[in-house]
């Protein structure tokens, strides 16, 4: 129980910290609003777009009973179909981002505080899936396994693990030659007790940035994989939407507004938590405030890795 | 020791290499048992025999006779002269010949973006570096904001929509006798760029505000070193220490970043390429993907991580010979 509260306390301490940052409210705004939208997504959606008996006439355009018009293709509710995008959008950019950042942050640790075999181990693993492409990488593996969203989050989660475990496992073989580490192996402590107590809270914060910095990136992954046909068939996404609305024409039709709308749900979502990591890091390092986050932010979604901002952190020490 | 460092990178690197192709061809082995039985499912009023005599036919044309273990040492066999084997489509077209026709398309893209991103992108931020702070800078920054959070074929699609359907100034798909017609004439090579600009913009848009925004920090932080403070006072002007000085060491760090991009190149792009339907290696593993080519699919990804192996390799061993004190220990 003490330790549950312990937790809980440190949490809102955290979002209170994130908060005070004019980035992260914005981004605690705009998540706190996806989140509502994504769970009370039936109340608010006007038409309940998984209902066939719901679906009206194709391609019609913004009028009041449809905001944004009907789909091309099957004649669903664009608006509700926006709106209910939100949940599998959120719910595999949040599993996967915790996910990484469990599997990333204990792997990580346990390389460089650990050292040796397993050091030597992960570290082999890791050159060996960073180099594969990931994309292509996820076609092959929902081809051979099938199109659902369990196949690309168990994907992303278990080729995206590397960069961050890497990034952890540098902090953490800085942590242990510190003075206060060592300290605490003389007077006798125990490897578990020196990694829980010591490690682990330092580590944490760069392993909350990445997280919503990943959640980011996976947003936008999943948005291309659906676009490209390999979500779940069934399921109503951004990504999915932008690609009936390209292959049914509604661009030769000028209907804009079929492909603006999804388009500002992802851009909605990304940016949040983007903020959220602009925030975090500014909590990091608030000599950097300002300077150059959005630049080491392009170079983390661009390869995924957290070296540069592990080393830009080292410079500003 | 130097001798020793770079074999040693380069059995690194090989090794690295072997895992890489070991898992692209045992990844499509886990899901499908029988690709005969797939591909020849049984039929009602055919005998036993004559079924397995068929599947075992097919098994040889395809090269997927004998067991897992034997496949998988001919495929390194031939990998180590340099085949990768026979796509499963008609006529059984080498893979390697496959993706030698569809690779210059992609570099079409691919180079020509890089190129183009490289170049604003130093133009643009250097110019915002010198503005710093004025409003050329905080566009510069706000629109950095967007652009990482939007996906570039969201921006394809609305380019697409506004260049190519409304005002009708570039095509909207790319023409389909593009390819089939190319001849060297400057009347063709004007065409392929014709038909390439909405692709490759769309790419660029991201690229060059990114890496914008990146030079402008190089050239900010280069900007505050004590010799530029030195050329400045023993008379240099105010240009010539920007060309000179600052820029030669302000672009280093994009520099060495070309070496990692180049996978990037070739792979990138699959969506881009998808939306413009353009002859590429994307929409090649693309229509692999659709009709189960899983040796075409095996020899792009590897192929792909390849050059990414050697890329790096090269890159360390630049380091190595550039920087006396690198050894395989200092990596990260």
């Amino acid at each position: 129980m003490k330790a549950v509260k312990r937790i809980a306390g440190s949490t809102a301490a955290f979002i209170k910290k994130i908060w005070m940052q004019k980035q992260g409210r914005i981004g605690l705004i705009l998540l706190t609003l996806l989140a509502l939208v994504a769970v009370f997504a039936p109340l608010i959606a006007p038409y309940d777009p998984y209902d066939v008996a719901q679906r009206a006439d194709k391609g019609l355009a913004p009028s009041l009973e449809h905001p944004l018009g009907t789909s091309i293709t099957t004649g669903q509710d664009v608006f509700s179909m926006l709106i209910y995008g939100t949940r599998v959008s959120l719910l595999v950019g949040l599993i996967t981002g915790i996910s990484i950042a469990l599997l990333g942050s204990v792997l990580g640790v346990a390389a460089g505080y650990l050292g040796g075999i397993t050091d030597m181990l992960l570290m082999r693993i890791v050159d060996v899936m960073i180099v594969i492409p990931t994309l292509p990488l996820t076609i092959l593996i929902t081809n051979v396994f099938g199109k659902s969203y369990v196949v690309i989050v168990l994907v992303f989660v278990l080729f995206g693990w590397t960069g961050l475990a890497r990034t952890v496992r540098s902090l953490v073989l800085r942590l242990k030659n510190a003075d206060y580490v060592k300290s605490a192996e003389l007077a006798g402590a125990g490897r578990w007790y020196i990694m829980k107590t010591h490690i682990l809270p330092s580590v944490s914060h760069l392993v909350i940035m990445s997280t919503a910095l990943s959640c980011a990136g996976i947003m936008i992954a999943e948005a291309g994989l659906s676009f490209l046909g390999l979500g779940n068939p069934t399921a109503i996404s951004w990504g999915k939407m932008l690609a009936e609305a390209q292959s049914g024409g509604s661009m030769l039709f000028g209907q804009w507004w079929t492909i603006i709308a999804p388009g500002i749900g992802i851009f909605i979502s990304v940016f949040a938590f983007m903020r959220i990591g602009l925030a975090i890091e500014g909590i990091l390092n608030p000599g950097m405030k300002g300077k150059n986050g959005m630049n080491k932010l392009i170079k983390h979604m661009g390869n995924r890795y957290l070296d540069e901002v592990l080393s830009s952190m080292e410079d500003a020490e | 020791m130097k001798k020793f460092y770079v074999f040693k990178r380069i059995l690194y690197t090989l090794l690295v290499f072997a895992a890489v192709v070991t898992l692209c061809f045992f990844i499509p082995r886990l899901g499908v048992d029988d690709p005969a039985a797939r591909y020849y499912p049984a039929q009602g009023n055919m005998s036993d025999e004559s079924y397995e005599l068929i599947k075992e036919l097919t098994r040889k044309q395809y090269g997927l006779d004998g067991s897992t273990w034997s496949q998988y040492t001919r495929y390194l066999g031939g990998l180590i002269r340099g085949d990768l084997g026979n796509s499963y489509r008609a006529g059984s077209p080498k893979v390697w010949d496959l993706m030698a026709e569809r690779l210059p398309w992609t570099l079409v893209l691919s180079v020509s973006g890089m190129v183009i991103c490289l170049f604003f992108g130093i133009v643009i931020g250097t110019h915002c570096a010198m503005k710093r702070g004025l409003w050329q800078d905080r566009a510069l920054m706000n629109a950095s904001t967007i652009t990482t959070a939007v996906p570039s074929f969201f921006i394809a699609l609305m380019l697409t929509y506004f260049l190519g359907f409304t005002l009708e100034i570039f095509p909207a798909y790319t023409d389909q006798n593009l390819v089939s017609s190319f001849d060297w004439s400057l009347k063709s090579i004007g065409s392929v760029a014709y038909n390439a600009a909405l692709p490759i913009i769309s790419t660029a848009i991201g690229g060059i505000i990114g890496n914008a925004q990146g030079i402008r920090n190089s050239v900010i932080a280069v900007t505050g070193e004590k010799f530029i403070v030195t050329a400045r006072a023993k008379g240099v002007k105010r240009r010539g220490v920007l060309y000179k000085h600052v820029l030669r060491n302000a672009l280093l760090p994009v520099v060495t970043g070309l070496g990692m991009s180049l996978s990037g190149l070739i792979g990138g792009s699959v969506v881009i390429e998808q939306i413009f339907n353009w002859h590429g290696m994307g929409t090649l593993y693309l229509e692999a993907n659709n009709t189960n080519d899983y040796p075409l699919m095996m020899g792009i990804m590897i192929f792909i991580s390849g050059i990414a192996l050697a890329a790096n390799l090269v890159t360390d061993l630049c380091y190595c010979l550039l920087d006396p004190r690198v050894t395989i220990g200092d990596k990260r």
